[in-house]
């Protein structure tokens, strides 16, 4: 026996361009909406994994220190403030602070550095708790310094390509006359550890003359902290400058769901058309039908299997849309990223948009929600036709 | 008719595949170009009146089959990290009132301490006219980059370094007269004529290989 799904089918292959279309659109609005719904779970995962990868969301210096080595090379490797070491303890006494790493940078004049000199840049650090804060960082050759005092040096990717460093190679700190043996060589990471030199903190201490001087302690604050709170505490510290990425992550946000509103209102119009022109394609899907539902109600056909019968071609257009319109943002995931990129003042790295089963389930209930209330007037209409009026229409006919 | 659509769904997949694969982070080789070429042309090149920048990789050239023809000519192999095919070689293609006068061309070389970056000047037929390094490291590295030991480059080209070998540093001809400004250092001075035979090779490489760049005297600048 033929079922209402077979004769519903069936209607929609009689009239192939217009459910083509009517396809189209919705499958056009299912893959707005993946996107975007897929763009704003993307961005803000990756927005936080970010501010996670640079290990620490708060850096302490001493007040009127540069903190990056860009800043530093502008004032040409001078300027360096310091910290004693001892205000690391205060600050790992912070409840809300989960771990930290000293560092301190230090910059000498190499004058045989292009036409006038430039400046060659050293960043001391533990490796235990740098590496560990820094998670993301690999090695393409070799591994950090064995020991916190050893005469080695880590190198960033672009800092061993310019200086055609492997390891085993040897470094010369200029002005010093101190060699560094390379132990290790970080794989990119597109930050500028990428450019650093890294040397065992105690070692780069000693060659300085800096015992038990910082210039930074990187701070990683747990995951539920207030951060302006910390912050606030960490200003009672004397003689200190906070600079937090939590602020900047902040801003980012909101501009970014200015930028989502604006999205979501396309989206919402997109949907809107798509809901019309399902409206359209079905109600004159029944129009045409007029004398067909009445004789099908002549023999017997009651208003609800009609309404059912009509509401099923509704929701069979409607579930196939949105099913082509997730497997198109699956396969164009990575130009909507691309796009993105394009368009966005600032983005993260990795994956801009992210859609999960969760996001494809939401779709495809969405959409054909969407599609059975948008048939829901065309299968009333269709259920109220009358019989004798639609035979005695074919008959005026 | 079933079957005529299997084409065209297999084509949609493959386009909608390679679309969603595609687009992934691209990085390049980091290779050697002049600190402020806009200043550094006008001292390296007296005379000259502007320049073009061109620049130019072994994989985009023939690949494998240029680094091994070069590894031939210099007796040793582009070996490290650093010596791969995909490194950007920058040529400054040098004008005087539109009329082409000569090449600068800079590369890097592994040096005992960091990178030795090594600019020669050449007129059209490939002489060198100026030696320059413009970046070294170690105790010794402002001896060579003194003008004294500059001078001892000029003039030569690629035929003279033919007869020198890079690895033993013996060879006959000019090349081996050149003297140690820092005997200390003997690593360095050998890794400095290495990279300038280096050098010398891709700049032959590269003008014979590429049409835009064909040492045909009198061409002008567009």
């Amino acid at each position: 026996m033929i079922t209402k799904f077979q004769v519903a089918y069936k209607n929609l292959l009689r009239k192939k361009i217009r459910s083509l279309l009517t396809l189209i659109g919705i499958a056009l609005s299912a893959w707005v909406l993946v996107s975007l719904l897929g763009f704003n779970h993307g961005f803000e995962t990756a927005l936080n994994r970010d501010i996670d990868n640079m290990g620490f969301q708060m850096m302490i210096m001493a007040k009127g220190c540069p903190y990056e080595a860009a800043t530093m090379m502008l004032k040409g490797g001078t300027g360096l403030k310091y910290l004693p070491e001892s205000i690391g303890d205060a600050v790992r006494k912070e409840p809300d602070v989960e771990q930290i790493t000293p560092m301190l940078m230090q910059a000498v004049f190499d004058p045989n550095k292009g036409e006038n000199g430039g400046i060659a840049a050293y960043l001391g650090v533990e490796p235990i708790s740098y590496g560990a804060m820094k998670t993301f960082l690999k090695f393409r050759q070799g591994g950090w310094f064995k020991q916190g005092d050893a005469y080695e040096a880590v190198m960033g990717y672009e800092a061993a390509e310019l200086e055609q460093r492997e390891v085993g190679d040897m470094i010369l700190i200029p002005e010093k006359n101190v060699e560094l043996k390379v132990v290790g060589i970080l794989s990119r990471t597109g930050t500028q550890d990428d450019g650093t030199i890294f040397v065992p903190l105690r070692t780069l201490q000693k060659i300085f003359g800096k015992n038990d001087k910082l210039t930074t302690i990187g701070i990683k604050v747990r995951k539920d902290a207030d951060s302006s709170r910390v912050e606030t505490k960490f200003y009672e510290l004397p003689d200190v400058q906070v600079v937090s990425l939590a602020q900047v992550k902040q801003t980012i946000l909101s501009l970014v769901s200015t930028a989502k509103v604006l999205v979501l209102s396309i989206a919402i119009i997109a949907i809107i058309i798509a809901m019309v022109g399902v409206i359209n394609t079905i109600l004159m899907s029944v129009h045409e039908r007029f004398q067909e539902i009445g004789i099908m109600k002549t023999i017997g056909a009651m208003p609800g299997d009609i309404f059912q019968l009509v509401w099923i071609e509704t929701l069979l257009l409607c579930a196939t849309g949105g099913v082509l319109g997730v497997a198109l943002s699956l396969a164009l995931s990575r130009v909507t990223e691309v796009v993105i990129r394009n368009v966005l003042p600032y983005s993260p790295k990795g994956g801009l948009v992210l859609i999960d089963l969760n996001l494809v389930l939401f779709t495809l209930c969405a959409i054909s929600v969407i599609g059975l209330l948008s048939g829901l007037y065309p299968a009333w209409q269709a259920g109220r036709i009358r019989p004798l009026e639609a035979i005695r229409s074919g008959v005026n006919e | 008719m079933r079957r005529g659509k299997i084409p065209f769904y297999a084509a949609l997949a493959a386009f909608l595949l390679i679309m969603g694969l595609s687009s992934g982070p691209a990085w390049s080789a980091v290779g050697c170009d002049l600190n402020d070429p806009d200043r550094d042309v006008k001292r390296l090149f007296p005379g000259s009146t502007g320049y073009t920048a061109v620049t130019l990789e072994m994989k985009k050239m023939g690949g494998n089959k240029i680094a091994a023809q070069i590894e031939a000519k210099l007796r040793d192999k582009l070996h490290g990290l650093y010596e791969t095919i995909d490194v950007p070689y920058t040529m400054y293609v040098i004008y005087a009132n539109k009329k082409k006068i000569g090449y600068i061309h800079g590369v890097n070389q592994k040096g005992r301490y960091g990178g030795i970056q090594i600019f020669l000047v050449l007129d059209l037929d490939e002489r060198i006219k100026k030696f320059y390094i413009q970046k070294m490291s170690g105790e010794y590295a402002g001896k060579f980059r003194d003008e004294e030991f500059a001078k001892q480059f000029i003039g030569l080209t690629l035929a003279d370094f033919e007869q020198y070998d890079v690895l033993s540093s013996k060879g006959t001809g000019k090349v081996p007269e050149i003297s140690n400004p820092a005997p200390e250092a003997a690593l360095d001075f050998r890794y400095i004529l290495r990279g300038t035979k280096k050098n010398l090779l891709f700049v032959n490489e590269f003008l014979r290989l590429s049409l835009e760049l064909s040492p045909k005297k009198g061409a002008s600048a567009k």
